[in-house]
Protein backbone atom coordinates (compact mmCIF):
# COMPACT_ATOMS: atom_id res chain seq x y z
CA UNK A 1 0.00 0.00 0.00
CA UNK A 2 3.28 2.03 -0.14
CA UNK A 3 1.87 3.13 -3.66
CA UNK A 4 -1.49 4.83 -2.55
CA UNK A 5 1.21 6.81 0.30
CA UNK A 6 1.96 8.75 -2.65
CA UNK A 7 -0.56 9.49 -4.39
CA UNK A 8 -2.74 12.48 -5.37
CA UNK A 9 -1.49 15.40 -2.90
CA UNK A 10 1.99 16.02 -2.44
CA UNK A 11 -0.80 18.65 -0.56
CA UNK A 12 -1.42 16.61 1.75
CA UNK A 13 -4.59 17.33 3.78
CA UNK A 14 -4.66 18.08 6.96
CA UNK A 15 -8.32 16.14 7.02
CA UNK A 16 -6.28 13.24 6.64
CA UNK A 17 -4.54 11.24 9.59
CA UNK A 18 -1.91 11.06 8.06
CA UNK A 19 -0.50 14.17 6.12
CA UNK A 20 -0.50 13.33 2.10
CA UNK A 21 -2.72 10.56 2.19
CA UNK A 22 -5.50 12.15 0.45
CA UNK A 23 -6.67 10.29 -2.85
CA UNK A 24 -9.70 11.98 -3.94
CA UNK A 25 -9.69 16.21 -3.73
CA UNK A 26 -12.40 17.66 -5.44
CA UNK A 27 -12.37 21.09 -5.36
CA UNK A 28 -15.39 23.48 -6.80
CA UNK A 29 -16.92 21.40 -9.02
CA UNK A 30 -19.79 22.87 -11.58
CA UNK A 31 -21.58 21.03 -13.73
CA UNK A 32 -24.77 22.21 -15.83
CA UNK A 33 -26.22 20.14 -18.96
CA UNK A 34 -28.15 21.82 -21.45
CA UNK A 35 -30.94 20.78 -23.55
CA UNK A 36 -33.81 21.55 -26.09
CA UNK A 37 -33.22 23.18 -29.66
CA UNK A 38 -32.75 26.86 -29.68
CA UNK A 39 -34.85 29.66 -28.12
CA UNK A 40 -36.01 26.97 -26.01
CA UNK A 41 -32.79 25.66 -24.87
CA UNK A 42 -32.81 25.29 -20.71
CA UNK A 43 -29.80 25.13 -18.79
CA UNK A 44 -30.09 22.63 -15.68
CA UNK A 45 -27.37 23.53 -13.33
CA UNK A 46 -26.44 20.22 -11.25
CA UNK A 47 -23.21 20.81 -9.24
CA UNK A 48 -22.75 24.51 -8.08
CA UNK A 49 -19.06 24.27 -6.53
CA UNK A 50 -19.13 20.69 -4.94
CA UNK A 51 -15.82 20.16 -2.84
CA UNK A 52 -15.08 17.24 -1.16
CA UNK A 53 -11.87 14.84 -0.53
CA UNK A 54 -11.47 10.93 0.57
CA UNK A 55 -8.32 9.97 2.22
CA UNK A 56 -6.53 6.42 1.83
CA UNK A 57 -8.02 3.79 4.28
CA UNK A 58 -11.27 5.86 4.17
CA UNK A 59 -14.84 4.64 3.89
CA UNK A 60 -16.63 8.04 2.75
CA UNK A 61 -20.35 8.24 2.02
CA UNK A 62 -22.13 10.25 -0.59
CA UNK A 63 -25.96 11.07 0.27
CA UNK A 64 -28.10 13.12 -1.78
CA UNK A 65 -31.76 13.25 -2.98
CA UNK A 66 -32.44 11.16 -6.54
CA UNK A 67 -31.15 13.89 -9.22
CA UNK A 68 -29.17 16.14 -7.25
CA UNK A 69 -25.86 15.28 -9.06
CA UNK A 70 -23.91 11.92 -6.90
CA UNK A 71 -23.90 10.02 -10.09
CA UNK A 72 -22.71 13.23 -12.21
CA UNK A 73 -19.69 13.87 -9.44
CA UNK A 74 -18.93 10.38 -9.54
CA UNK A 75 -18.74 10.27 -13.83
CA UNK A 76 -16.50 13.74 -13.27
CA UNK A 77 -14.06 12.20 -11.12
CA UNK A 78 -13.84 9.09 -13.30
CA UNK A 79 -13.11 10.93 -16.64
CA UNK A 80 -16.61 10.29 -18.30
CA UNK A 81 -18.11 13.73 -18.31
CA UNK A 82 -16.11 16.76 -18.58
CA UNK A 83 -16.89 19.45 -15.68
CA UNK A 84 -17.54 22.91 -16.44
CA UNK A 85 -14.74 24.61 -13.91
CA UNK A 86 -13.36 23.25 -10.83
CA UNK A 87 -10.26 20.88 -10.28
CA UNK A 88 -10.28 16.79 -9.23
CA UNK A 89 -6.53 15.21 -8.39
CA UNK A 90 -7.14 11.52 -7.92
CA UNK A 91 -5.08 8.88 -8.20
CA UNK A 92 -4.64 7.03 -11.85
CA UNK A 93 -5.21 3.89 -10.37
CA UNK A 94 -8.50 4.17 -9.88
CA UNK A 95 -11.77 1.90 -9.70
CA UNK A 96 -15.87 2.63 -10.66
CA UNK A 97 -18.62 0.86 -10.30
CA UNK A 98 -20.91 2.52 -12.12
CA UNK A 99 -24.97 2.35 -10.86
CA UNK A 100 -26.27 0.82 -13.65
CA UNK A 101 -24.09 -2.15 -15.24
CA UNK A 102 -21.88 -0.96 -18.00
CA UNK A 103 -20.75 -4.51 -19.58
CA UNK A 104 -21.53 -6.14 -23.43
CA UNK A 105 -25.06 -8.88 -23.14
CA UNK A 106 -23.11 -10.91 -25.39
CA UNK A 107 -19.94 -11.55 -23.65
CA UNK A 108 -19.13 -13.84 -20.65
CA UNK A 109 -17.75 -12.96 -17.24
CA UNK A 110 -14.51 -14.04 -17.87
CA UNK A 111 -14.45 -11.96 -21.30
CA UNK A 112 -15.18 -9.21 -19.50
CA UNK A 113 -12.29 -9.61 -16.93
CA UNK A 114 -9.65 -10.34 -20.15
CA UNK A 115 -11.05 -7.06 -21.15
CA UNK A 116 -10.39 -4.96 -18.57
CA UNK A 117 -7.07 -6.77 -17.31
CA UNK A 118 -5.78 -5.07 -21.22
CA UNK A 119 -7.32 -1.63 -20.10
CA UNK A 120 -5.85 -1.81 -16.17
CA UNK A 121 -2.67 -2.87 -17.81
CA UNK A 122 -2.23 -6.82 -15.97
CA UNK A 123 0.01 -9.73 -16.82
CA UNK A 124 -1.91 -13.09 -17.33
CA UNK A 125 -0.23 -13.89 -13.83
CA UNK A 126 -1.83 -10.94 -11.66
CA UNK A 127 -4.99 -10.99 -13.77
CA UNK A 128 -5.51 -14.51 -12.83
CA UNK A 129 -4.57 -14.09 -9.24
CA UNK A 130 -6.96 -11.17 -8.95
CA UNK A 131 -10.47 -12.88 -10.76
CA UNK A 132 -9.92 -16.01 -8.59
CA UNK A 133 -9.87 -13.78 -5.55
CA UNK A 134 -12.91 -11.46 -6.59
CA UNK A 135 -14.89 -14.57 -7.58
CA UNK A 136 -14.51 -16.57 -4.48
CA UNK A 137 -15.16 -13.38 -2.43
CA UNK A 138 -18.87 -12.90 -4.17
CA UNK A 139 -18.96 -16.56 -5.08
CA UNK A 140 -20.34 -16.47 -8.42
CA UNK A 141 -17.49 -18.74 -10.07
CA UNK A 142 -19.46 -21.22 -11.43
CA UNK A 143 -21.22 -18.42 -13.92
CA UNK A 144 -17.93 -17.37 -15.77
CA UNK A 145 -18.21 -19.11 -18.64
CA UNK A 146 -21.65 -17.46 -18.98
CA UNK A 147 -22.63 -14.64 -20.93
CA UNK A 148 -23.89 -11.27 -19.33
CA UNK A 149 -27.26 -11.61 -21.03
CA UNK A 150 -28.17 -15.14 -19.25
CA UNK A 151 -27.27 -13.53 -15.54
CA UNK A 152 -29.60 -12.05 -13.38
CA UNK A 153 -29.80 -8.60 -11.62
CA UNK A 154 -27.41 -9.68 -8.82
CA UNK A 155 -24.73 -11.49 -10.82
CA UNK A 156 -24.47 -8.96 -12.94
CA UNK A 157 -24.28 -6.15 -10.49
CA UNK A 158 -21.02 -8.67 -8.68
CA UNK A 159 -19.53 -8.84 -11.99
CA UNK A 160 -19.74 -4.66 -12.17
CA UNK A 161 -18.31 -4.66 -8.42
CA UNK A 162 -15.63 -6.74 -9.68
CA UNK A 163 -14.57 -5.17 -12.79
CA UNK A 164 -13.81 -1.96 -10.58
CA UNK A 165 -11.74 -4.22 -8.05
CA UNK A 166 -9.67 -6.30 -9.83
CA UNK A 167 -6.77 -4.18 -10.46
CA UNK A 168 -6.64 -3.34 -6.60
CA UNK A 169 -7.20 0.67 -7.21
CA UNK A 170 -6.08 3.33 -4.57
CA UNK A 171 -9.64 4.68 -4.73
CA UNK A 172 -12.92 3.37 -5.32
CA UNK A 173 -15.80 4.81 -6.53
CA UNK A 174 -19.01 2.95 -5.96
CA UNK A 175 -22.42 4.12 -6.64
CA UNK A 176 -25.09 2.38 -5.08
CA UNK A 177 -23.56 -0.83 -5.89
CA UNK A 178 -25.36 -3.35 -4.17
CA UNK A 179 -28.75 -2.83 -6.05
CA UNK A 180 -29.82 -5.94 -7.01
CA UNK A 181 -27.88 -8.33 -4.27
CA UNK A 182 -29.27 -10.29 -1.92
CA UNK A 183 -29.04 -9.81 2.00
CA UNK A 184 -26.10 -12.23 2.24
CA UNK A 185 -24.22 -10.71 -0.27
CA UNK A 186 -24.86 -7.25 0.81
CA UNK A 187 -23.42 -7.90 4.05
CA UNK A 188 -20.39 -9.66 2.33
CA UNK A 189 -19.69 -6.36 -0.57
CA UNK A 190 -19.65 -4.29 3.05
CA UNK A 191 -16.96 -6.54 4.61
CA UNK A 192 -15.19 -6.57 1.39
CA UNK A 193 -15.36 -2.67 1.18
CA UNK A 194 -14.03 -2.47 4.85
CA UNK A 195 -11.14 -4.70 4.63
CA UNK A 196 -9.94 -2.80 1.91
CA UNK A 197 -10.42 0.18 3.42
CA UNK A 198 -8.39 -1.03 6.34
CA UNK A 199 -5.67 -2.38 3.94
CA UNK A 200 -5.60 1.59 2.72
CA UNK A 201 -7.97 1.91 -0.45
CA UNK A 202 -9.98 5.35 0.21
CA UNK A 203 -14.04 4.29 -0.68
CA UNK A 204 -16.26 6.98 -2.33
CA UNK A 205 -19.47 5.20 -1.80
CA UNK A 206 -23.20 6.71 -3.35
CA UNK A 207 -25.46 5.62 -0.46
CA UNK A 208 -29.38 5.94 0.30
CA UNK A 209 -29.78 4.12 3.66
CA UNK A 210 -29.40 5.71 6.52
CA UNK A 211 -28.71 2.59 8.61
CA UNK A 212 -25.34 2.44 6.88
CA UNK A 213 -24.29 5.61 8.18
CA UNK A 214 -22.70 3.80 11.24
CA UNK A 215 -20.33 1.68 8.72
CA UNK A 216 -19.10 5.02 7.28
CA UNK A 217 -15.94 7.13 8.42
CA UNK A 218 -17.55 9.98 7.01
CA UNK A 219 -20.94 11.47 4.92
CA UNK A 220 -21.35 13.79 2.35
CA UNK A 221 -24.59 15.54 1.73
CA UNK A 222 -24.81 16.72 -2.22
CA UNK A 223 -27.12 19.78 -1.79
CA UNK A 224 -28.38 22.65 -3.89
CA UNK A 225 -24.82 21.57 -6.12
CA UNK A 226 -22.80 21.20 -2.68
CA UNK A 227 -21.38 18.94 -1.12
CA UNK A 228 -21.96 19.64 3.03
CA UNK A 229 -20.39 16.82 5.53
CA UNK A 230 -23.15 15.83 7.40
CA UNK B 1 -1.94 -11.76 -27.56
CA UNK B 2 -1.83 -7.63 -28.07
CA UNK B 3 -4.67 -5.55 -27.12
CA UNK B 4 -5.66 -4.96 -30.04
CA UNK B 5 -5.94 -8.70 -31.10
CA UNK B 6 -7.65 -9.30 -27.69
CA UNK B 7 -10.09 -6.24 -27.56
CA UNK B 8 -10.99 -6.35 -31.12
CA UNK B 9 -12.04 -10.49 -31.19
CA UNK B 10 -14.22 -9.68 -27.94
CA UNK B 11 -15.68 -6.80 -29.82
CA UNK B 12 -16.52 -9.41 -32.99
CA UNK B 13 -17.59 -12.30 -30.96
CA UNK B 14 -19.89 -9.38 -29.44
CA UNK B 15 -21.92 -9.18 -32.73
CA UNK B 16 -21.63 -12.91 -34.23
CA UNK B 17 -23.02 -14.10 -31.18
CA UNK B 18 -26.56 -13.11 -32.17
CA UNK B 19 -27.90 -16.22 -33.98
CA UNK B 20 -30.32 -14.07 -35.78
CA UNK B 21 -27.38 -12.23 -36.68
CA UNK B 22 -25.68 -14.96 -38.31
CA UNK B 23 -28.59 -16.48 -40.23
CA UNK B 24 -28.97 -12.49 -42.11
CA UNK B 25 -25.46 -12.89 -42.95
CA UNK B 26 -26.33 -15.71 -45.42
CA UNK B 27 -29.78 -14.52 -45.84
CA UNK B 28 -29.54 -11.00 -46.46
CA UNK B 29 -27.35 -11.37 -49.57
CA UNK B 30 -29.50 -14.37 -50.59
CA UNK B 31 -32.43 -12.10 -51.15
CA UNK B 32 -31.03 -9.78 -52.78
CA UNK B 33 -29.00 -11.74 -54.74
CA UNK B 34 -31.50 -14.25 -56.02
CA UNK B 35 -34.57 -12.38 -55.51
CA UNK B 36 -34.29 -8.58 -55.50
CA UNK B 37 -32.11 -8.86 -58.55
CA UNK B 38 -34.79 -10.23 -60.28
CA UNK B 39 -37.10 -7.39 -59.73
CA UNK B 40 -34.48 -4.06 -59.31
CA UNK B 41 -34.59 -4.05 -63.16
CA UNK B 42 -38.59 -3.31 -62.97
CA UNK B 43 -37.13 -0.45 -60.49
CA UNK B 44 -35.04 0.88 -62.39
CA UNK B 45 -36.93 0.88 -65.51
CA UNK B 46 -39.86 3.18 -63.27
CA UNK B 47 -37.06 5.59 -62.51
CA UNK B 48 -35.96 6.08 -65.78
CA UNK B 49 -32.45 4.11 -65.67
CA UNK B 50 -31.10 1.22 -67.18
CA UNK B 51 -30.04 -1.11 -64.82
CA UNK B 52 -31.07 -4.61 -65.84
CA UNK B 53 -29.69 -8.62 -66.23
CA UNK B 54 -26.31 -9.50 -65.16
CA UNK B 55 -25.71 -5.82 -64.04
CA UNK B 56 -28.59 -5.67 -61.67
CA UNK B 57 -27.91 -9.03 -60.43
CA UNK B 58 -24.07 -7.94 -59.50
CA UNK B 59 -24.64 -4.62 -57.79
CA UNK B 60 -27.22 -6.11 -55.57
CA UNK B 61 -24.59 -7.84 -54.21
CA UNK B 62 -23.01 -4.80 -53.18
CA UNK B 63 -25.86 -3.63 -51.57
CA UNK B 64 -26.37 -6.27 -49.23
CA UNK B 65 -23.02 -6.05 -48.56
CA UNK B 66 -23.37 -2.35 -47.27
CA UNK B 67 -26.43 -2.81 -46.12
CA UNK B 68 -25.21 -5.51 -43.53
CA UNK B 69 -21.97 -3.44 -43.18
CA UNK B 70 -23.86 -0.01 -41.97
CA UNK B 71 -26.44 -2.09 -39.76
CA UNK B 72 -23.43 -3.68 -38.29
CA UNK B 73 -21.26 -0.96 -37.51
CA UNK B 74 -24.32 1.23 -36.55
CA UNK B 75 -25.26 -1.13 -33.73
CA UNK B 76 -21.65 -1.29 -32.57
CA UNK B 77 -22.01 1.77 -31.74
CA UNK B 78 -25.66 1.66 -30.18
CA UNK B 79 -25.39 -1.35 -28.38
CA UNK B 80 -22.07 -0.92 -26.92
CA UNK B 81 -21.79 2.96 -26.03
CA UNK B 82 -22.14 3.12 -22.17
CA UNK B 83 -19.44 -0.70 -22.19
CA UNK B 84 -16.97 1.25 -24.96
CA UNK B 85 -16.60 4.36 -22.47
CA UNK B 86 -16.85 3.17 -19.03
CA UNK B 87 -13.32 0.61 -20.72
CA UNK B 88 -12.16 3.56 -22.19
CA UNK B 89 -12.21 5.69 -18.72
CA UNK B 90 -10.55 2.29 -17.22
CA UNK B 91 -7.77 3.30 -18.69
CA UNK B 92 -7.63 1.51 -22.12
CA UNK B 93 -8.55 5.17 -23.60
CA UNK B 94 -10.58 6.26 -26.53
CA UNK B 95 -8.31 5.49 -28.96
CA UNK B 96 -7.47 1.90 -28.12
CA UNK B 97 -10.92 1.70 -28.68
CA UNK B 98 -11.56 2.54 -31.74
CA UNK B 99 -8.46 0.97 -33.13
CA UNK B 100 -10.23 -2.14 -31.84
CA UNK B 101 -13.91 -1.52 -33.01
CA UNK B 102 -12.76 -0.46 -36.58
CA UNK B 103 -10.82 -3.61 -36.25
CA UNK B 104 -13.74 -5.74 -35.40
CA UNK B 105 -15.89 -3.57 -38.76
CA UNK B 106 -13.35 -4.64 -40.74
CA UNK B 107 -13.28 -8.39 -39.28
CA UNK B 108 -17.31 -8.36 -39.98
CA UNK B 109 -16.94 -6.60 -43.44
CA UNK B 110 -15.08 -9.01 -44.82
CA UNK B 111 -17.43 -11.82 -43.91
CA UNK B 112 -20.37 -10.14 -44.68
CA UNK B 113 -18.50 -9.17 -48.36
CA UNK B 114 -17.74 -12.67 -48.74
CA UNK B 115 -20.74 -13.99 -47.94
CA UNK B 116 -22.18 -11.27 -50.76
CA UNK B 117 -19.79 -12.38 -53.14
CA UNK B 118 -20.08 -16.33 -53.20
CA UNK B 119 -24.13 -15.55 -53.40
CA UNK B 120 -23.11 -13.64 -56.91
CA UNK B 121 -21.48 -16.05 -57.71
CA UNK B 122 -23.56 -18.86 -56.97
CA UNK B 123 -26.47 -17.34 -58.66
CA UNK B 124 -24.93 -16.02 -61.91
CA UNK B 125 -21.26 -16.36 -62.53
CA UNK B 126 -18.79 -13.32 -62.76
CA UNK B 127 -16.39 -12.81 -65.57
CA UNK B 128 -13.92 -10.92 -63.00
CA UNK B 129 -14.09 -12.24 -59.73
CA UNK B 130 -11.11 -10.07 -58.34
CA UNK B 131 -12.84 -6.74 -59.44
CA UNK B 132 -16.13 -8.10 -58.34
CA UNK B 133 -14.92 -9.02 -54.78
CA UNK B 134 -13.24 -5.19 -54.49
CA UNK B 135 -15.90 -3.63 -55.60
CA UNK B 136 -17.93 -5.39 -52.88
CA UNK B 137 -15.67 -4.70 -50.31
CA UNK B 138 -15.63 -1.32 -50.96
CA UNK B 139 -19.46 -0.75 -50.78
CA UNK B 140 -18.42 -2.54 -47.48
CA UNK B 141 -16.00 -0.47 -46.44
CA UNK B 142 -18.17 2.80 -47.18
CA UNK B 143 -21.28 1.76 -44.96
CA UNK B 144 -18.68 1.39 -42.45
CA UNK B 145 -18.63 4.81 -41.88
CA UNK B 146 -22.17 5.20 -42.56
CA UNK B 147 -23.20 3.03 -40.03
CA UNK B 148 -20.94 4.12 -37.27
CA UNK B 149 -21.55 7.80 -37.87
CA UNK B 150 -25.41 7.60 -37.77
CA UNK B 151 -24.54 5.52 -34.38
CA UNK B 152 -22.10 8.09 -33.12
CA UNK B 153 -24.46 10.89 -33.19
CA UNK B 154 -28.25 8.95 -32.98
CA UNK B 155 -28.46 7.80 -29.75
CA UNK B 156 -31.53 5.50 -29.74
CA UNK B 157 -31.57 2.54 -32.15
CA UNK B 158 -34.74 2.71 -33.34
CA UNK B 159 -34.34 5.82 -34.99
CA UNK B 160 -30.74 5.09 -35.69
CA UNK B 161 -31.46 1.76 -37.92
CA UNK B 162 -34.16 3.79 -40.03
CA UNK B 163 -31.71 6.53 -40.53
CA UNK B 164 -29.33 3.74 -42.25
CA UNK B 165 -32.11 2.59 -43.89
CA UNK B 166 -32.66 5.83 -45.04
CA UNK B 167 -29.20 6.64 -46.13
CA UNK B 168 -28.97 2.82 -47.78
CA UNK B 169 -32.05 3.87 -49.78
CA UNK B 170 -31.35 6.89 -51.05
CA UNK B 171 -27.93 5.60 -52.40
CA UNK B 172 -29.30 2.48 -54.02
CA UNK B 173 -31.88 4.10 -55.72
CA UNK B 174 -29.92 6.72 -56.95
CA UNK B 175 -26.77 4.67 -57.95
CA UNK B 176 -25.97 4.08 -61.59
CA UNK B 177 -28.11 3.21 -63.89
CA UNK B 178 -30.74 3.28 -61.46
CA UNK B 179 -32.32 7.05 -62.33
CA UNK B 180 -32.45 8.87 -65.68
CA UNK B 181 -31.55 12.14 -64.37
CA UNK B 182 -28.39 11.32 -62.66
CA UNK B 183 -28.84 14.22 -60.12
CA UNK B 184 -28.36 12.71 -56.60
CA UNK B 185 -26.26 10.01 -58.61
CA UNK B 186 -23.48 12.12 -58.76
CA UNK B 187 -23.24 12.55 -54.59
CA UNK B 188 -23.94 9.04 -53.80
CA UNK B 189 -20.93 7.25 -51.82
CA UNK B 190 -21.22 4.05 -53.54
CA UNK B 191 -21.47 5.11 -57.09
CA UNK B 192 -17.76 4.28 -58.02
CA UNK B 193 -17.83 0.60 -56.47
CA UNK B 194 -20.99 0.25 -58.56
CA UNK B 195 -19.52 1.41 -62.15
CA UNK B 196 -16.61 -1.15 -60.60
CA UNK B 197 -19.30 -3.91 -59.41
CA UNK B 198 -21.24 -3.33 -62.99
CA UNK B 199 -18.14 -3.44 -65.30
CA UNK B 200 -17.05 -7.03 -63.44
CA UNK B 201 -20.04 -8.45 -64.16
CA UNK B 202 -19.76 -8.08 -67.56
CA UNK B 203 -17.07 -9.12 -67.54
CA UNK B 204 -14.95 -5.24 -68.80
CA UNK B 205 -12.52 -3.76 -66.93
CA UNK B 206 -12.57 -0.63 -65.04
CA UNK B 207 -10.57 2.53 -65.50
CA UNK B 208 -8.02 3.37 -62.80
CA UNK B 209 -9.72 7.02 -61.99
CA UNK B 210 -12.61 4.72 -60.73
CA UNK B 211 -10.32 2.88 -58.72
CA UNK B 212 -8.59 5.38 -56.97
CA UNK B 213 -12.42 7.16 -56.41
CA UNK B 214 -13.40 3.54 -54.80
CA UNK B 215 -10.18 3.94 -52.64
CA UNK B 216 -10.60 7.79 -51.49
CA UNK B 217 -14.06 6.77 -50.95
CA UNK B 218 -13.52 3.72 -48.47
CA UNK B 219 -10.46 5.20 -47.13
CA UNK B 220 -12.12 8.64 -45.99
CA UNK B 221 -15.18 6.38 -44.81
CA UNK B 222 -13.36 4.49 -42.79
CA UNK B 223 -10.91 7.68 -41.01
CA UNK B 224 -15.10 8.93 -40.65
CA UNK B 225 -16.02 5.54 -38.83
CA UNK B 226 -12.86 5.41 -36.92
CA UNK B 227 -13.76 9.30 -35.60
CA UNK B 228 -17.02 8.03 -34.80
CA UNK B 229 -15.91 5.28 -32.42
CA UNK B 230 -13.67 7.54 -31.12
CA UNK B 231 -16.17 9.93 -30.35
CA UNK B 232 -18.30 7.52 -28.95
CA UNK B 233 -15.81 6.25 -26.43
CA UNK B 234 -14.56 9.33 -25.49
CA UNK B 235 -15.57 11.68 -22.57
CA UNK B 236 -18.61 13.21 -22.71
CA UNK B 237 -19.02 17.74 -22.29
Amino acid sequence: MSAILNTVAARGDERCSVPGHCVLRVEGLEKSFRGGIPPWRRQVEVLRGASLMVCSGELVGLVGENGSGKSTLMQIVVGLLARDAGTVDRPARLGYCPQAPMLWDKLTIDEHFALYARAYGLDDDERARSVGRLLDELRFAKYRGERVEKLSGGTRQKLNLALALMHEPQLLLLDEPYSGFDWETYLRFWEMSERRRDAGMGILIVSHFLTERERLDRVYELRNGQAVEA
Amino acid sequence: MTTFATVGGNFVREQLRAPLTLVLLVAIPAFFVVIFAAVVGQFADALGGTLAGRSATAISAGWAASFLTGTLAFFQVASSRGADRRLAAAGLGPMHVAQARIGAALVLATTVSMAAFVSLWVRSGIDHPLHASLAIGGFAAIYIGVGALVGAVVTDPLEGSLLVMLVFALDAFSGPQMTSSGGLAALTPTRHAANLLIAAAGGEGSPAGDWVNVALVALGSLGVAFGAFWFAARRRS
